[in-house]
């Protein structure tokens, strides 16, 4: 069999793994950045994938292909798992019947997330194996080991990737034929085993407890647990991706590798440790290696020198190496200063449909406006900043429920979008409706979840395998809840939109308005016929507050950028001039 | 051979990806050893967008180290800045002679340029790149044309880029990019 070379992401890698490890199924929810792996991974011949509407649903539907005797994983970002944190605790306690992997994704330095939590805790809270790849070659050979790991344990495993290691790319070399399973499995029917009753749950307790001790003397004989010996008398213990930096900074050191990382390989790691004058511990974020080797006795250092924030790179790897007296600061190169720019933020997209939604909200000054996480979080930015909190999916329309209970003086608006409403927002449409709250929310239905990279969602009517459905009416849903005032509204239509969304504000009680324009940029770059700026514009500079990427401002005057400008004609709307801002005439796109 | 790094900078939307992309293949068809890194999420959105692709024998990080980046192409001028501290006296920097809006500011575009000049590297091209595309019939391949320029500065046959371009680029406008690469290579 020819061996295939290329260069591949970790998220790839983790759908070439998956497939090679004879994964059938797989389901999750997009978060970057675990967000490409089923894109990936359902290109493959004979296997199912699946988004789901969140990652509780995501990873009960792996398990339920595991119980059926199919090798199976989810996918998810590292909040995810927060969410899918219910079934994984007790998913621990039933075990699983086929392979079953929980691949789950951390993002230090929180590149595109609301928190830096560090999921390896997640591992020891449910009691169940850690394997953590440090590149992209890696994360083929753990992924197929993680489902045989499962299979001899009887456990789900938590395979952990970071945003370096899955948005990084390397070769990878592979033989394209799967791995068969141990052993024949079929759908397994026991109720001692799958029904976590208390008299069961009891007795599977006490068995997850004996299979943490299996793991335990397991963690010490792995072969992806590694010594890499080196010529200095000091030792390195790393995981992920900051084994990568350590190993460039200072690759004469000995290395402990950990690539299974729950339960520690501490017999291992005491035996490594027994010659060498010092040992630090070089981690992303939490000290997590650091307490389980303190814990178990072992003199190592390691938060002392690193941060317990941020993303690592080389630079921080070398100072806190260099902190530690093992290197002495390489005091180099580095020659130009850095230079005060201006940041450069990211912005709604040219003929965006959230931005008049943003705009019309910011006219409004008695209102609280809780958010959500998507695109249009970028509501909460200057000019638009008409956003007051966004804490995690769906909490924009239950913690608009609780302040509008408690605040008397201001309206409150939640501002949610249809994957993020799907995923954890219909419940507080529910509760809103039961507990008769005073405020408005407006579903921003784009069809689609735009800010992972356009997935489909159950507003879109196509899933995953592109098979077609007649999509969710959001409207339909909430008036056969029993709401009343349900109303959509098309965004382009700039004054009707006010109109309705200025009247709701002012109407008391429960509103629901679904705004239906869908995203500009799926299925395909929506555009029309740019507009321009004629010599009437007096530079008041009100289209500005409206974050067009498209609208710039030059001598005392707004200017268009007709390449990008999408013709949504938002501008114009705004604009207080007439014939300021007009359609390119002759100029179609 | 020590490990270099190729640092590719812009504004999200410049096809910074797919032109880092070409070239970690150039080098893993030259038989190095390649990694790349690069930041997707919100920087889709229009905000700064940055990938490196570092080759040799062997490579262990897929980011860079402050003044040890060997190559930057830098596709508008405020994204080169913003990474200067990665360069060095030695680095080779081609750079697309343009400034890029950022919304709700106004930029004092004498004073990018002020900066620009302080970047005093052993090679530094700025150029207007835009232009260069506009005469071959089409904008979108400023950066093949960089590529063709930086592909006569980075240590690995030339036979290789054109295959990676092979590889990468859609069959659709392979022939263009093939032909932007060449008029890269002719600039002087």
């Amino acid at each position: 069999m020819k061996l295939i070379k290329k260069i591949v992401s970790g998220n790839e890698a983790i759908a070439i793994g998956a497939y090679k490890g004879n994964a059938k199924f797989a389901s999750g929810y997009p978060g970057t950045p675990s967000s490409e792996i089923l894109d990936y991974f359902k290109e493959y011949d004979g296997v199912q994938a699946q988004w789901a509407s969140n990652e509780k649903a995501g990873y009960e539907a792996a398990l339920g292909a595991s119980f059926a005797g199919v090798r199976s994983f989810a996918t998810m970002k590292h909040v995810g798992l927060n969410v899918a944190a219910d079934p994984l605790m007790t998913s621990a306690y039933t075990g699983i019947n086929a392979g079953c992997v929980i691949v789950c994704a951390d993002d230090p330095g929180m590149h595109s997330s609301q928190n830096e939590q560090d999921n390896r805790y997640y591992a020891k809270f449910a009691k169940i194996p850690l394997i953590e790849p440090s590149d992209s070659f890696e994360a083929i050979g753990f992924m197929q080991y993680a489902f045989i790991v499962s299979e001899r344990f009887d456990l789900p495993v938590l395979f952990r990737s970071t945003t370096r290691i899955s948005h990084s790319l390397g070769i990878v070399q592979y033989d394209p034929r799967t791995l068969d399973n141990e052993k024949e499995l079929k759908l397994d029917k026991n109720f001692r085993k799958y029904v976590m009753i208390p008299s069961n749950a009891i007795i599977k307790h006490k068995d997850l407890l004996e299979k943490l001790d299996k793991l335990k003397q397991f963690s010490n004989e792995t072969p992806i647990n590694i010594i890499e010996p080196g010529k200095s008398n000091v030792g390195i213990i790393t995981n992920g991706i900051s084994y990568n930096y350590a190993k460039e900074i200072m690759p004469d050191a000995h290395f402990f590798k950990v690539g299974f990382s729950y339960p520690m390989p501490i017999e291992k790691i005491k035996n490594f440790a027994k010659e060498l004058n010092r040992v630090i511990v070089i981690e992303e974020l939490e000290p997590y290696m650091e307490e389980e080797l303190k814990v178990a006795g072992l003199k190592v250092e390691g938060k002392k020198y690193f941060p317990q924030d941020g993303e690592f790179n080389l630079d921080i790897v070398e100072e806190g190496l260099h902190k530690a007296g093992f290197i002495k600061k390489d005091k180099s190169s580095v020659v130009f200063e850095d230079i005060e720019l201006p940041k450069r933020p990211p912005a709604l997209c040219p003929g965006c449909p959230h931005r008049p939604i943003f705009d019309i909200l910011h006219s409004h000054r008695n209102v609280y406006i809780t958010g959500d996480i998507g695109c249009y979080t970028l509501g909460s930015l200057p000019p638009l900043s008409a956003m007051h909190t966004t804490i995690c999916m769906g909490a924009s329309l239950s913690v608009g429920i609780g302040a509008s209970k408690v605040e008397k003086n201001e309206k409150v608006v939640s501002v949610i979008g249809d994957s993020t409403f799907f995923h954890t927002g219909i419940q507080s449409l529910v509760d809103a409706y039961v507990n008769k709250a005073d405020m408005t929310m407006i579903i921003l239905d784009n069809r689609v979840t735009a800010m992972t990279g356009g997935q489909p969602d159950p507003s879109s009517g196509t899933n995953l395998f592109n098979e077609t459905f007649t999509p969710v009416n959001i409207a339909k849903l909430a008036k056969a809840i029993g709401i009343e005032r349900v109303f959509e509204v098309d965004q382009y239509d700039y004054e009707a939109t006010k109109k309705i969304l200025d009247r709701e504000i002012e109407t008391p009680g429960l509103s629901v308005i679904v705004a239906l324009r869908p995203c500009v940029l799926m299925p395909k770059k929506i555009k029309d016929t740019p507009l321009v700026v004629t010599d009437k514009c007096i530079g008041c500079k009100r289209c500005l507050r409206i974050a067009c990427p498209s609208i710039d401002f030059k001598n005392n005057a707004a200017i268009i950028d007709e390449s990008t400008c999408t013709g949504c004609e938002v501008c114009l709307k705004v604009c207080p001039v007439e014939g300021a801002i007009v359609i390119k005439e002759g100029k179609q796109i | 051979m020590n490990i270099e790094s190729v640092l590719f900078v812009g504004v999200g939307g410049d096809g910074i990806i797919t032109a880092s992309n070409v070239v970690a293949e150039a080098f893993m068809l030259a038989g190095l050893d390649v990694k790349k890194s690069e930041i997707h999420g919100m920087s889709q959105r229009g905000g700064s967008v940055s990938a490196s692709v570092r080759f040799g024998e062997k490579v262990y990080s897929p980011t860079d180290k402050l003044g040890t980046v060997k190559f930057m192409l830098a596709t508008e001028k405020i994204e080169a800045l913003r990474w200067i501290k990665y360069l060095n006296r030695d680095s080779v920097v081609v750079v697309n002679d343009r400034i890029v809006p950022i919304i709700n500011q106004t930029i004092d575009e004498s004073s990018i340029d002020e900066s620009m000049k302080t970047v005093d590297t052993k090679v530094f091209i700025q150029r207007n790149f835009l232009d260069d595309a506009k005469k071959l019939g089409n904008i979108k391949i400023a950066n093949t044309v960089m590529l063709g320029v930086l592909s006569k500065l980075i240590p690995v046959e030339e036979k290789f880029f054109i295959k990676a371009i092979e590889n990468i680029v859609p069959e659709k406008i392979r022939g263009i990019n093939l032909k932007a690469f060449e008029y890269g290579k002719g600039i002087e």
